[in-house]
């Protein structure tokens, strides 16, 4: 059974005499200090941005916020100038600049610019596409992950072979005994008789792909057996039998780890991207409905 | 007795809301001074007493949790083409605080459009060099001959005849001088490296420069701007930039 209170607590309540009123009022204030912890935390958490503009935004356009990072790499790439440097109506153009840029964006997914621009849709696509490669870049794979990969892919990294050669054409219909000659005469040393040297890899050393667009596939394909001292077999082409005389043949060679570790480093990114496009693409047709006519 | 309880009552009570109200003030405290980081122009933190301590200590541990994997502690690795970030040498922009911001949130080649992305190295053995514009190839002769040039320029060449032929290519065919500069000088807004300085991304040997012309570089960058609050990108930002200003009292 609980005793009453005296009659002159009503009057004089005093926080120090024991009471119900007492409890109640200190619940009481420790639910606003509770509530205003709690509404602190809730309306200012990043994500909310219920009240005002956040620290990091420069402005709040339909609770879209405008980064103040960008409007600082706003002022840079307009005028060439940082926060403090601009003057006011630098500040006020770049900013006005990024709100109409917000707006428009926002009215254009209204008008469902996504749906009937051509230019729209390829810009979303590459950059999803984009997001998925920023993703793989992301993962900053180690030098363990990057050296099973370059083992995996060692001929990828090897380096552009060279070679030098001279390149003599006989003339067309010329006699096998002529040919022999000639070819004698290269393997000797000497010059070649009824044979002249073509233009072709005149210049000295050429990297293989080069070789190749100069000689043509065939005439390359003969050359690049060819050790350094070697005459070809006679190659008869349209415009005459070809005899090429090697003189250097640097084969392409895999290069070491640590020369290519930055191309290692791309080849993996650029296949892990490839991975992960290819996941995507699986994720988003399976959670899509897609509903394909008859026929088709 | 009891007057005595009710005082000890009201004493614990007055601690308790004190020290819930100091509490929120040094919540608040220490909010606006995050606040402030992410609101002052970034330039200006490092000279900002009030603020630099915070951003430092803030990006320190940032750069350790995102950076350090790579960057280690800033000195680089040429042999990963990883910049030293304590030397005061910057290929993109100037080592402003506002600069580095840019790179930690949208990177270099990292695949975002807002990055670092205008040029890379051309592989000058290779039938097209450079994707984004027609350069021709070079012979192993020419990338020779451009090396010495570049020898040349600090006083190591070992065929004079062969760096005149370098020089040639630098300012004609090859178009080296379209990012490096006539002078060689690089220009930051794009990431040419200077030709002329003692700072080498890979490193300054006549082997080294051999494979950068003919097999190109394009370092990366990751863009950080999905992992970490603005806060956090800037104050790294503070603290790489402090790693080459050295501001009173920094220590990496």
């Amino acid at each position: 059974m609980n005793t009453p209170l005296p009659a002159a607590s009503a009057d004089s309540w005093s926080l120090a005499r024991p009471g119900a009123r007492r409890s109640l009022i200190l619940c009481a204030l420790g639910a606003v200090l509770g509530l205003a912890v709690a509404g602190l935390g809730l309306f200012s958490a990043r994500g909310t941005r219920t009240s005002g503009v956040p620290a990091e935004d420069i402005a709040v356009v339909n609770q879209v916020p405008i980064l103040l990072s960008d409007y600082v790499l706003q002022l840079r790439t307009l005028y060439d100038v940082s926060l403090s440097q601009a003057t006011p109506g630098q500040k006020r153009a770049a900013l006005d600049s990024m709100i109409r840029e917000e707006l428009y964006v926002q009215r254009g997914i209204e008008l469902g610019m996504q749906s009937d621009t051509v230019e729209v849709r390829a810009a979303l696509v590459g950059a999803v596409e984009e997001q998925t490669a920023a993703d793989a870049t992301m993962a900053q794979p180690g030098d363990e992950d990057l050296r099973h990969y370059y083992d995996r892919h060692r001929g990828d990294f090897a380096s552009e072979g060279k070679m030098t050669l001279a390149d003599y054409v006989l003339p067309a219909g010329s006699s096998p005994a002529a040919v022999g000659t000639a070819r004698a005469a290269l393997q000797s040393g000497g010059a070649p008789t009824g044979a002249r040297r073509t233009g072709a890899m005149a210049d000295g050393e050429e990297f293989y792909f080069a070789a190749r667009i100069h000689l043509g596939d065939r005439l390359f394909a003969a050359a690049q057996v060819l050790n350094a001292g070697q005459v070809s077999p006679p190659v008869v082409m349209p415009d005459g039998i070809h005899l090429l005389v090697m003189q250097t043949n640097v084969q392409p060679l895999p290069a070491p780890y640590g020369d290519v570790r930055d191309k290692v480093l791309a080849a993996y990114v650029t296949a892990q991207t490839a991975i992960l496009a290819a996941a995507n693409e699986r994720f988003l047709r399976k959670r899509a409905d897609i509903q394909i006519a008859k026929g088709y | 007795m009891p007057q005595r309880a009710a005082g000890l009552w009201v004493g614990a009570t007055l601690i308790m809301v004190a020290a819930m109200i100091g509490a929120l003030v040094m919540v608040g405290n220490a909010r606006s001074v995050r606040d402030r980081i992410v609101r002052r122009d970034p330039d200006l933190i490092l000279a900002d007493t009030s603020l630099a301590p915070t951003a430092i200590a803030i990006g320190r541990e940032g750069y350790v949790k995102h950076c350090s994997s790579c960057h280690g502690q800033g000195k680089g690795d040429r042999s990963r083409g990883i910049p030293d970030l304590t030397d005061g040498a910057f290929l993109y922009g100037t080592g402003q605080v506002g600069e580095i911001e840019q790179i930690v949130l949208h990177g270099i080649r990292a695949h975002d459009s807002r990055g670092w992305q205008l040029a890379s190295m051309p592989a000058y053995a290779h039938p097209r060099p450079y994707a984004a514009e027609p350069i021709p190839p070079m012979s192993p002769g020419q990338i020779r001959d451009v090396v010495q040039l570049l020898l040349r320029k600090h006083g190591a060449e070992t065929d004079p005849a062969a760096a005149d032929r370098g020089a040639r290519l630098y300012a004609g065919s090859g178009g080296c001088y379209d990012c490096h500069g006539q002078d060689g000088a690089g220009d930051n807004a794009i990431g040419a490296p200077s030709l002329v300085g003692d700072a080498w991304l890979y490193g300054g040997s006549p082997e080294t420069l051999t494979r950068t012309l003919a097999y190109g570089r394009a370092g990366v960058s990751p863009a950080f701007d999905r992992f970490l609050t603005p806060l956090e990108a800037r104050a790294i930002a503070v603290y790489v930039a402090a790693l080459s200003q050295h501001p009173p009292g920094f220590r990496p």
